[in-house]
């Protein structure tokens, strides 16, 4: 077998990811199929209001995080994929040279669905935890008909075993396109260079070179970092500015979500950088670039990114809040109208480059201490 | 002037604990060319990573020109490497995804040095000066890593095994740039082989079995990278 059963742990990341989704989409898909069992005895167009809304919310609510949860987990399942190909291209270039096909080797790549697996799991359990608080906090209006918790098997099929069949097969096809190279390349470990797009105009000092070719080299890990600032950015604010809108359970499990979401990416994310360019840390070190230096060629070229992640989680957070409050909810009485909550965006963005920063400061210290006789003992 | 002085290296711990250098005791002038000759596991590559400052030792002393490096902290190390030492190793690791200039522009900043192209054309590579890693053959490669060490302006320029990857037409070729440079630049050089031929070509053969110099001959009848056997 290529890939361990190990290996497969590795992608806590995507479990972790997952599992925030499902939890999320079994919660509202749970209660909207409970919602729609007493249609029938909602009363009165207050109640109707009431009810389309929760139907709405549901239904956004699900298609945001479960929709934008999923595709981060398969942007992250492409990238590890890649990466487990980069890093062992050695041993599956033998594979093929002894006459292992590519469908045979890639076949063993379905085991990262096992990660999907756990993490779709443990949301949708999860969810049966958080449901009783969710149900009595929907049931508290007298508008809409008193709902009760039942479970429907068809979730666990939907949420828990068809990602993970999905992702199992898109693993696999994925891999069989990212193994159909020539097997000296991959045994010689040859990546192809795109000269035009990695080696741009001349800028005259090797940092500000080494930066940009940084970043040129692994875009997906831009888009993380980018990612991790959004999660961080929109989930937080978001969950303090609707204190009006929705509950504080809610608000609270928001605010987790954005958290782990943030730290994980960008756990992930910034480990990854430093593994890829570890040869090159420990060259520019043999050669006597300082830590400061090695810390500004390889980790600061992903400080655009994390700022503008920033600044688009707070757009969509306000965006998204004001389509609820302005549309979703607008036949529903006594909700207030959403404005931008300036004093928790200065909070979040002072939080945030703290944060960031430091987490950055930190990674650079771990840079020095990656130990140069380890590129000599290849 | 290198001053080594019962230089010991330890590797493993408790059962395993291998003495990989045993009490060392060396000099090398300024602007010589040594190489250190020893089969595989004689501890000629712990020795050029000791006396480099890449790797820490467990007793004795180094100092260049009066100065120990043997107690410098990470800090002061690579002070001290930026400012005297370059390397060339025998895998290149050249950074893939910058072209030719960009690498040897890698060695060039540090020394303040913003004429590359010398360096370049020294090494034959002007032509392809554009060129990525991946599109130059080994040769070529290694000459990227020589033009990259050289333009740090070294006091002394460490190799290890630097023809070890290539065949005999690019190693002779490569080698006689290296010897034709350092006798041009006057730079202290001190490279690690197990090609015996090779070490014709230095002014000083030492040679190491078992973590320890069995010999050290002041090279008389000196040889070109074209002269010797291979």
């Amino acid at each position: 077998m290529v890939v361990s059963f190990k290996n497969s742990i590795k992608l806590f990341g995507i479990s972790i990811m997952m599992c925030c989704a499902i939890c999320v989409c079994n919660m509202f898909m749970n209660y909207l199929i409970d919602l729609k069992s007493v249609e029938a005895l909602v009363d009165g167009p207050a109640g109707k209001a009431l009810y389309d809304a929760y139907i709405s919310t549901g239904v956004v609510c699900c298609a945001c995080s479960g929709g934008c949860l999923s595709v981060t987990s398969l942007v992250m399942l492409f990238f590890y994929i890649k990466h487990y190909i980069d890093s062992h291209s050695k041993q599956i270039g033998i594979l093929k040279a002894l006459g292992y096909s590519n469908f045979k080797i890639a076949k063993s790549f379905s085991i990262f669905a096992l990660s999907i697996f756990i993490g779709c799991l443990l949301g949708y359990l999860l969810s049966f935890a958080i449901m009783p608080m969710y149900y009595h906090m929907q049931n508290q209006t007298d508008l809409i008909p008193h709902v009760n918790i039942n479970i429907h098997f068809e979730l666990f099929a939907i949420l828990v075993l068809a990602p993970t069949i999905a992702f199992g097969l898109i693993a696999i096809f994925y891999s069989v396109k990212k193994l159909n190279q020539p097997t000296v390349n991959l045994i010689k470990g040859i990546t192809k260079t795109k000269g035009k797009n990695t080696d741009s105009k001349d800028k005259g000092n090797f940092v500000k070179e080494m930066k940009s070719s940084v970043l040129k080299s692994r875009k997906t890990l831009v888009f993380l970092i980018g990612l991790s600032s959004f999660c961080f950015s929109a989930m937080i604010q978001m969950s303090t500015s609707m204190d009006e809108l929705a509950s504080v359970m809610m608000g609270l499990m928001i605010f987790i979500i954005g958290v782990i979401l943030a730290f994980t990416t960008l756990y992930i994310a910034t480990s990854t950088v430093i593994r890829f360019n570890q040869k090159n840390i420990a060259m520019m070190r043999v050669f006597g670039y300082d830590g400061f230096s090695c810390k500004r060629a390889v980790l600061d070229c992903y400080r655009p990114a994390a700022y503008i992640g920033f600044a688009v989680g707070t757009l969509y957070q306000f965006g998204l809040l004001k389509i609820m409050v302005s549309v979703v909810f607008k036949d529903v009485a006594n909700v207030p109208d959403y404005k931008f909550d300036w004093p928790m965006f200065f909070i979040t963005l002072g939080a945030f480059i703290i944060i960031y920063e430091g987490i950055m400061l930190i990674y650079g210290y771990l840079m020095r201490k990656i130990p140069l006789k380890q590129i000599m003992d290849e | 002037m290198i001053q080594i002085k019962n230089l010991t290296k330890y590797y493993g711990k408790d059962q395993s604990l291998f003495k990989a250098l045993d009490e060392i005791s060396l000099d090398i002038r300024d602007g010589e060319f040594v190489v250190i000759l020893g089969a595989s596991g004689s501890g000629k590559s712990t020795l050029l990573n000791t006396m480099s400052g890449l790797e820490t030792i467990d007793g004795g002393s180094i100092s260049y020109d009066g100065l120990n490096i043997e107690n410098m902290r990470e800090k002061e190390l690579t002070k001290f490497r930026k400012e005297n030492t370059a390397f060339i190793f025998q895998q290149y690791y050249l950074l893939p995804h910058l072209n030719v200039e960009k690498n040897v522009r890698m060695g060039a900043d540090l020394a303040g040095n913003k004429d590359i192209l010398p360096y370049i054309k020294a090494v034959g590579l002007e032509e392809k000066r554009k060129k990525f890693p991946s599109e130059l053959s080994g040769g070529e490669q290694q000459r990227v890593a020589i033009a990259r060490a050289l333009a740090k302006k070294p006091k002394v320029l460490f190799l290890d095994e630097p023809t070890g990857a290539l065949d005999e037409k690019t190693g002779r070729s490569v080698l006689d740039y290296i010897i034709k440079l350092q006798k041009e630049q006057g730079f202290t050089m001190i490279m690690v082989t197990h090609n015996a031929n090779i070490a014709e070509t230095a002014d000083r053969i030492i040679r190491m079995n078992s973590g320890k110099i069995v010999d050290s001959t002041t090279n008389n009848v000196k040889k070109t990278a074209y002269e010797i056997g291979w």
